[in-house]
């Protein structure tokens, strides 16, 4: 069960509802450790004094701000501090705007806000509201020391939360090479328009997320899951010789049919209770074990 | 070692040295891949395929393909790896002396959730069967984790992967045709929800298949345990079809080793 990474409280006008924050998103990108090939230990990562050579100890370690070749300014972290933004906890409702206002370059993280204890109430009416006015509540929350901009928006019965960029984090598309420029577009004939569209439209369906998968992810986690059963392969082995299967099951079938005529079979496998063709069968003289005992208690 | 339950080291080096009398036989002179936990079974745990090099050198290595493996051929060296935190022991199918020769065909029934290890059973049972049918007479055990392995022994001259895979994998195939509901014989994970999945490719040389009376690194130390058929059929839960280092202990010293066909019984492969 993800756990809540801030709790505060949406203040809107003069009502505070305490809510807790939750991350939409687990990233489901697969991480691998560097380890040393050798005997499969993981690396460690020191730091050190390129000068010296010499590990540089945590309590030594300060900010630099670079402002030119080998020349940097010295932050302390008190200095920071000072700084930062008041922690509020409280996520302060400024505008209410239109969902399709919101150009979605801007969206960053996806959060869920969850009501606090008590707070049901009042974070059902502002949820039902929001869905009635269709609206969408930008507002500002400091979190871990940072500022954000937010988009609050109903979603079901629980209201999202977007992070959004701010306007400078946004590279504009004038500072690519390569963007054509409305000016100097080549005409689009009417037909060729047409046939665009025709081909969009016979392509067009309702967006369904579950449609489409990480192939590459699942690739790669399942050739995981078989190494850590014990397997140690190295992905597929490539191309074996030809593969003999295909003769063998239609043998192998024959050779099945062919003892099922002979000794008419017992019912189910699960009936039998012991080897019936098998050469050198030992197990009907070998003891059997009583039916398992209640699983010992463990220390 | 288990956090949740309070098993030391301690525990899992006298559990190895009082099951070695039946376990040391499924380990001797077979190339042996540890997995070693040595933060206990919630921390990070690796592969070691080289004997580590800092070995004492009473324990017996052998080189296949450029690696020096352990052998665990004594109980000293499985104690000694115990003592590594090897928590769970991955011997070869075959003998490093003869690497290309498998003493057994091996089927490794895994579930693939919501199915679980009853419904191994139930595939176990028929895999026995059909086994039978063509005249191979093989042996089930827990694996410890979530599913069932079979055994089929062969300790027969001149078997080769490249008989034992091609008939392990039509075996599967036939039953996943037989079955499809139930059964599947390919790797792919889609397929697999809701249904066994017979592994048959273990079957290779470069493959390891994890030993009777390993522990298994779970949350709880369980351990892969040998059944009779008899057990297997009248299991009702799945609480019968799993296994502690006690329960293991008692049972050894009831029954013996169950597994010990799978070193001993001489079979021919079929000729199909």
């Amino acid at each position: 069960m993800p756990r809540a990474i801030w709790s505060g409280a949406i203040s809107f006008g003069l009502v505070n509802i305490p809510v807790k924050l939750f991350s939409a998103v687990s990233r489901k990108t697969v991480r691998f450790h560097q380890l040393d090939g050798e005997d499969n230990q993981r690396i460690q990562q020191k730091r050190v004094n390129p000068r010296t050579g010499e590990e540089v100890p945590y309590e030594n370690l300060v900010k630099g701000y670079e402002i030119g070749p080998e020349r940097y300014v010295v932050i302390t972290p008190e200095e920071l501090d000072g700084l930062s933004p008041e922690k509020t906890r409280t996520i302060d409702i400024e505008d209410f705007v239109d969902l399709d206002e919101i150009d979605p370059i801007f969206y960053d993280h996806p959060y869920y806000l969850v009501p606090d204890k008590g707070a049901e109430k009042a974070y059902r009416l502002l949820l039902d509201a929001m869905e009635a006015a269709n609206k969408v509540a930008i507002a500002r929350v400091v979190i871990r020391s940072k500022e954000n901009l937010v988009a609050i928006r109903p979603r079901g019965d629980v209201l999202t939360m977007e992070t959004l960029l701010f306007g400078d984090e946004v590279i504009e598309p004038d500072q690519l090479d390569g963007v054509p420029e409305a000016a100097d577009q080549k005409k689009t004939s009417k037909r060729e328009l047409d046939m665009a569209q025709q081909l969009i439209d016979s392509l067009s369906s309702e967006f369904d997320p579950d449609k489409y998968r990480d192939e590459y992810r699942d690739r790669v986690l399942d050739m995981i899951e078989r190494k850590s059963q014990g397997e140690d392969v190295v992905v597929e082995v490539p191309a074996e010789e030809p593969k003999k299967v295909p003769d063998l099951m239609a043998a192998l079938e024959a050779s099945i049919a062919e003892s099922k005529q002979q000794s008419k079979p017992k019912k189910k496998a699960a009936s039998s209770s012991n080897g019936s063709k098998s050469s050198s069968s030992k197990s009907s003289s070998r003891k059997k074990p009583a039916a398992k005992k209640p699983a010992a208690k463990k220390s | 070692m288990y956090p949740a339950t309070g098993f030391t080291k301690g525990q899992v080096i006298d559990f190895y040295t009082r099951a070695a009398p039946a376990l040391l036989p499924h380990l001797r002179g077979r190339p042996l891949t540890l997995k070693r936990y040595p933060n206990g079974v919630e921390g990070k745990f690796f592969y070691e395929k080289n004997c580590p090099s800092h070995r004492p050198d009473w324990v017996q290595t052998a080189r296949v393909d450029e690696i020096d493996y352990c052998l665990c051929d004594d109980l000293p060296t499985l104690v000694w790896m115990a003592n590594l935190a090897d928590l769970e022991l991955h011997p070869s199918l075959s003998l490093a002396e003869e690497i290309e020769r498998p003493t057994v065909m091996a089927f490794d029934l895994d579930p693939g959730e919501p199915a679980a290890i009853m419904e191994c059973r139930e595939v176990a049972l028929l895999l026995r069967e059909t086994l039978e049918r063509i005249g191979l007479e093989c042996f089930p055990k827990t694996s410890g984790s979530k599913g069932i392995q079979v055994y089929a022994p062969l300790n027969s001259d001149g078997v080769t992967y490249d008989d034992t895979k091609p008939l392990s994998e039509a075996l599967a195939r036939h039953l996943e045709a037989e079955h499809p509901k139930l059964i599947v014989s390919q790797q792919k994970k889609e397929l697999r929800k809701g249904k066994v999945l017979i592994d048959w490719s273990q079957n290779d040389e470069h493959k390891t298949t994890v030993s009777v009376y390993s522990l298994r690194a779970r949350e709880r130390p369980t351990v892969s345990t040998p059944l009779t058929w008899e057990e297997l059929e009248a299991a009702e839960g799945p609480d019968d079809l799993s296994f502690t280092p006690d329960e293991v202990l008692e049972r050894l010293e009831e029954h013996g080793d169950l597994f010990s066909p799978v070193q001993e019984l001489q079979q021919q492969l079929p000729r199909l």
